[in-house]
């Protein structure tokens, strides 16, 4: 049987991560741009519990989509799915991508941002010396910056086990690049959510809260530093940055980020105040949650993606904040949530 | 009661340096050793030999920067007061070849170290070997403390991590932790695989008629090179500190490889033209800028200062190198 002629110019790309968060709305993207998608998920994974449950039990997409169960920190088999997938574009977003629980588990976060971001630069490099990289860094990776806002030139100098981990994948994806001539680039993305954040991160965890409290189910809300702030965009937003970033005619690192910064009581008020509920009832301060060390002011200057790649992020904190708790109040009514 | 040491990678050029220097204040001293097949002790056979050292005061241990049970295990049995961490894969072009292996022991190896001494609930003093090739493609020149890192390499990606690593275990548990960025530092226990090291040998064998062309890469590169045997009293004094820091160690001079083959050459009464070859592919993937280091925090600081200069540095080389082909053919050993 002749195959249908759009096979021809389909374009292929392998997401690292695609269950998580980015790696679904990048997985969404990307099918709607008529990509074939190849997925990697740990072993044992079940992605029909996972933020693409909907896209694989969609028949018509299930058909472009492949999902590969790997240990991205073996070298054997990153290098044969490389080989396997031949993708045009790969984007490396796996990666644990808590700050709090890298200092919990310092040597597994740190062994597996580097060893996945070397086996795939080296297979990239062996295997598919043309195809495009994409790795997921972070603003993490300017610790406590003397300067606000970062940009590009802004020193990196991380402060905490995730930020040297991620700096480490940053220098080497611009190693690679300069000395291979690699198509390898580096979004610097600052805080990014969504309704899909993971429940540990304290934007999502204020916005369960909320619900939870509306519905009854909850009284009170632990939280740490109440005045520590982030530069908050939505992750539907920087996905659209890391497949423009892979368009262009030359490999560049970018800072991605909406340039405003909001406080967590900032998010108390967008999430309690949405459903009509004063958070300083339910709030408590604990310092146990507060962390070893504390990055300051962290808010990025994404003015060179907004200039080249033409990007700019379209939804604003509040609705953002507005979105995750109406999710949440719909989990709670429907009892479903991937987690 | 004697000071306790341990060191990483005691058996490669700065180790063993250490070792000496610190056994001469009266430090015990326990390093860690690879297990390999090949017996690599040889730059600690001088203290290792009787009378040298005083018993029980220098003890090697089995470990592995790549086995975190190990560090831990060792760290626990010695309970030393100060560790410095100079285990490393330190060959930059190798580093392109094995950039696996060279990141697991050399950033990774790092922060395991550092959960391991977390972990064990002592608080020894901790140096951090760093690099000057984190530098790469110098933002400014000399480089100090301040210049932001632009590493080339896979062997200086991993520095920078394991760099900052030090750092954050020292604001977030309050180690007394410190990176010394040492710039290049020669000496006649220097790696053969080193351009310095490779030129010096070769000038010793050439004259003794068993070589006669020697292969280089890039013979513009400049570097800042010292004398090792006086880096490592810097990093005794960055221990001895009240307060941990980091600091450039540095001559303040850069030279290019070609220079180095001119006074190398030419102190043997030979003409380097006549000899070299240049070999395109020993050049870097990613060759880094000119590096040269700005030193006066740790003149200020440390009161360390270079003596050694390069002329001196490369004929002491050479003279060593020289003695050392003179020795082996006394005892009717080939050269490798």
């Amino acid at each position: 049987m002749a195959k249908p002629q759009f096979d021809f110019v389909m374009r292929r790309a392998l997401v690292t991560g695609i269950t998580g968060q980015d790696g679904s709305y990048l997985a969404e993207l990307l099918l709607e741009k008529n990509y074939h998608v190849h997925g990697t998920i740990r072993p044992r994974a079940d992605p029909a519990k996972s933020w693409i449950a909907h896209l694989l039990s969609n028949p018509t997409l299930h058909e472009r989509m492949v999902l590969h169960q790997i240990c991205l920190t073996d070298s054997e088999s990153v290098k044969d799915l490389v080989a396997a997938a031949a993708p045009d574009e790969i984007y490396h977003l796996a990666g644990q991508s808590h700050v709090g629980l890298s200092y919990e588990i310092p040597q597994e976060t740190c062994e597996f941002a580097v060893l996945s971001a070397l086996r795939l630069l080296e297979s990239l490099r062996s295997q598919c010396p043309g195809a495009r990289f994409f790795s997921a860094s972070s603003a993490a990776i300017f610790g406590r910056p003397t300067v606000a806002p970062q940009d590009e030139q802004t020193p990196i100098a991380p402060v905490n086990p995730y930020g040297c981990a991620k700096a480490f994948a940053t220098h080497l994806v611009r190693a690679y690049r300069e000395s291979y001539g690699l198509f390898a680039c580096s979004g610097i993305l600052y805080n990014h959510e969504s309704p899909r954040r993971g429940p540990n991160f304290v934007t999502r965890k204020i916005c369960r809260a909320a619900a939870a409290i509306k519905a009854g189910l909850q009284q009170e809300l632990l939280l740490g530093d109440l005045e520590a702030k982030r530069d908050w965009g939505h992750a539907r937003d920087f996905v659209k940055a890391m497949w423009l970033m892979l368009q262009q005619a030359n490999p560049d690192d970018y800072v991605l980020a909406t340039g405003v910064s909001h406080s967590v009581i900032d998010v108390l008020d967008a999430a309690f105040g949405s459903l009509g509920l004063e958070w300083r009832t339910y709030v408590r301060q604990d310092p146990a949650l507060v962390r070893p060390r504390e990055p300051v002011a962290l808010l990025g200057n994404s003015r060179k993606a907004r200039v080249i790649l033409g990007w700019e992020p379209t939804v604003s904190f509040e609705e953002m904040i507005r979105e995750m708790t109406f999710a949440e109040v719909e989990r709670l009514g429907t009892g479903v949530s991937p987690e | 009661m004697a000071k306790r040491a341990l060191i990483t990678g005691i058996t490669g050029q700065d180790g063993s340096y250490l070792a000496e220097l610190l056994i001469s204040k009266g430090y015990e001293v326990h390093g860690i050793v690879r297990r390999t097949s090949s017996q690599n002790t040889a730059r600690l056979e001088q203290l290792c030999q009787s009378g040298n050292t005083p018993a029980g005061k220098l003890q090697l241990h089995y470990g592995d920067m790549s086995d975190s049970a190990s560090l831990f295990r060792v760290i626990k049995d010695i309970g030393p007061d100060e560790v410095y961490n100079l285990a490393a894969q330190s060959q930059v072009h190798v580093s392109f070849e094995n950039p696996e292996y060279t990141t697991d022991v050399t950033a990774t190896g790092t922060v395991r170290l550092l959960e391991a001494i977390r972990l064990s609930g002592l608080r020894p003093r901790f140096y951090q070997a760093s690099s000057s090739e984190m530098f790469g493609l110098a933002q400014e020149s000399p480089q100090r403390e301040t210049t932001p890192f632009h590493p080339r390499s896979p062997y200086a990606c991993a520095k920078v991590h394991a760099y900052w690593a030090t750092v954050n275990y020292r604001e977030a548990y309050g180690f007394h932790a410190s990176n010394g960025i040492l710039f290049n530092h020669e000496s006649p226990r220097r790696g053969e695989a080193f351009v310095t090291r490779k030129i010096t040998m070769a000038v010793a064998r050439i004259l003794a008629g068993i070589q006669d062309k020697l292969c280089l890469g890039n013979l513009d590169a400049c570097r800042d090179w010292g004398y090792a045997k006086e880096y490592v009293e810097a990093m005794w004094l960055m221990l001895q500190q009240e307060k941990p820091d980091d600091y450039v160690i540095a001559t303040g001079e850069t030279h290019s490889v070609r220079e180095f083959l001119e006074v190398a050459f030419g102190y043997a009464g030979l003409d380097w033209q006549n000899h070299v070859v240049v070999d395109p592919n020993l050049c870097r993937p990613a060759e880094v800028g000119h590096l040269v280091g700005d030193a006066s925090k740790a003149e200020k600081c440390l009161g360390w200062k270079p003596r050694i200069r390069f002329k001196e540095l490369v004929r002491l080389m050479v003279d060593a190198d020289v003695a050392l082909i003179k020795s082996q053919q006394g005892r009717g050993q080939t050269a490798v």
